[in-house]
């Protein structure tokens, strides 16, 4: 194919906006609203999962020792505890320490009366551990108990069964949500190119009796559909961006409360922007382009 | 050329459009089809654009043997025939010249050869006026023109028009065919379908009648526009 014959086809798909101008905006709102809606709820499904994950990587369990264990335990403790697999971070908190952080806390009055004493510290030394799967929680739990020197462990397994329930129903409701957005917005998509595309059946049939090759049709639709899927993901890109933003500050100011509970504020949009930006271009010029080359193929078996 | 050997079209509804038909038209010949509605005339004709299938036998168009040829070659056929329908069919979003030159641009013509080819042929069909012009902006005739303009542009071996002055003022019908004879006269073979037995009185030719299917007359007419 000549440089020419392919400048003219570009030229053809790019005009082609133009010229079915009534089907190309139709084309063009379609997308936007299908993109933002899918892009909406799969940010929404991200931000959820984060505040979500930080609260749980707060969520962390208390290892009480025995009174009689000695540094030697305490060290070989800490390995043992390390080495357990669903264990994150561990942290010694000596007696002396949770003593003198209690002792901090209190008034005056208070320290008086609780230093009155034979200097025996009455707290234990623990371990503080962080743990990267809740839902295994139990296990863990049971594998740390097993190790020698250890009194008792305190865990959150009631908050930690309920984060996890919170965590599961909200990964189940965005994803079917997602899910569903994305069929429906196909077949509108499918629906609004191949009406596009229908208008246009004559002058594909014209085009055959011609003489045309069936790519030669085709690449000014693919041209045409993708023009049209790359301007709808400007404007979606735009738009989340808006309402992202106006969002976010609600949001957060909302999420005052949790985040004490260790969660996590939404995602800024400058940190997403780009993969918002790349997925939204990435998604408009492939669905437009196939979209449109697809239903016009369909006019081509003359 | 164009040769049907023992052709026979069976449409899966069970009708038979054409049944047993044995028919030659040579290069540079002009013959009329004529044969009133459903005798199989529009079958004819797709059969030689490769729309469809002969049920059983050989056509044999400008070279090609439609039985053996591939899908992917059809274009190439297609680019040797130019076609005439009744309703014009000129792409509305392109300009008259625009609706010329795509045919030069299908063939990979160079843009030169488009730009001195295209207002040749608009002035044989007497439109050199016209070329900015969108078909809506035309008359009947004039689309008409636009058409046979179009179908002769790449210079094709055979035009076929297919009730080509239908859709048009009868005065301007003999305007038409006067210009698919003068096109035949530099030595493209033209077949013409029509049901104006007038235009075929006047003219005069080669006349093929069809009826359900079969031809039932073939032979030469003489014109009452001879004794002019």
């Amino acid at each position: 194919m000549r440089i020419s014959s392919a400048g003219y086809l570009v030229k053809q798909g790019v005009k082609g906006v133009w010229k079915n101008r009534m089907m190309s905006f139709a084309s063009f709102c379609i997308m936007l609203v299908s993109l933002m809606l899918v892009g909406i709820s799969v940010l929404a499904g991200l931000n959820i999962s984060r505040i979500i994950s930080g609260i749980e990587e707060k969520n962390e369990m208390v290892v009480i020792l025995r009174a009689e264990v000695t540094q030697a335990d305490i060290d070989k403790l800490y390995v043992d505890i390390s080495n357990i697999s669903n264990v994150g971070e561990v942290t010694f908190y000596s007696k002396n320490d949770a003593w003198a952080d209690m002792l901090a806390d209190m008034t005056e009055q208070e320290r008086e009366f609780m230093e009155y004493g034979n200097g025996d510290v009455p707290l234990p030394d623990t371990f503080r551990v962080k743990i990267n799967d809740l839902e295994i929680m139990d296990i863990t739990s049971s594998q740390i108990k097993a190790l020698n020197m250890v009194e008792s462990i305190q865990s959150p397994e009631t908050f930690a069964d309920a984060l996890i329930s919170v965590r599961n129903i909200a990964a189940l409701i965005t994803s079917a949500v997602v899910f569903t957005l994305i069929v429906i917005c196909m077949v509108i998509i499918s629906n609004t190119t191949r009406t596009s595309v229908h208008t246009r059946r004559k002058e594909i049939n014209i085009m055959k009796y011609v003489g045309a090759t069936n790519s030669f049709i085709r690449i000014p639709f693919f041209i045409e559909g993708m023009l049209i899927g790359i301007l709808a993901a400007v404007g979606a890109l735009i738009l989340t961006r808006f309402a992202y933003l106006e969002l976010y500050k609600v949001i957060n100011d909302q999420l005052n409360g949790l985040q004490m509970m260790g969660s996590k504020p939404i995602y800024p949009f400058s940190s997403i922007s780009m993969y918002v930006t790349i997925a939204y271009l990435a998604a408009g010029t492939i669905i437009g382009a196939l979209g449109t080359t697809i239903s016009a193929g369909k006019y081509l078996k003359v | 050329m164009v040769e049907f050997k023992d052709v026979s079209v069976t449409y899966s509804s069970g009708v038979d459009a054409l049944e047993h038909i044995d028919l030659r038209i040579n290069d540079g010949d002009f013959a009329f089809i004529v044969g009133s509605n459903g005798a199989g005339k529009s079958t004819l004709i797709k059969l030689l654009l490769k729309e469809i299938d002969a049920t059983s036998g050989t056509v044999l168009v400008n070279g090609y043997n439609l039985k053996k040829i591939r899908r992917s070659k059809v274009s190439k056929l297609r680019r040797t025939i130019g076609v005439v329908f009744q309703d014009f069919r000129l792409i509305p979003t392109m300009t008259v010249y625009e609706n010329i030159a795509f045919v030069l641009r299908v063939i990979d013509a160079p843009k030169k050869y488009i730009k001195t080819r295209v207002p040749y042929v608009l002035e044989l069909v007497g439109l050199s006026d016209k070329m900015k012009a969108y078909p809506e902006q035309l008359s009947g005739g004039e689309q008409q023109r636009v058409a046979l303009a179009r179908a002769l542009v790449n210079d094709p071996k055979l035009i076929i028009a297919d009730e080509p002055t239908g859709n048009i003022d009868p005065e301007l019908s003999y305007d038409i065919v006067e210009l698919l004879k003068g096109i035949n006269e530099c030595g493209t073979t033209i077949l013409m379908v029509t049901h104006e037995h007038n235009l075929v009185r006047y003219f005069g030719g080669r006349v093929i009648n069809l009826e359900s299917g079969s031809i039932t007359f073939d032979e030469m007419v003489g014109g009452s526009d001879e004794n002019k």
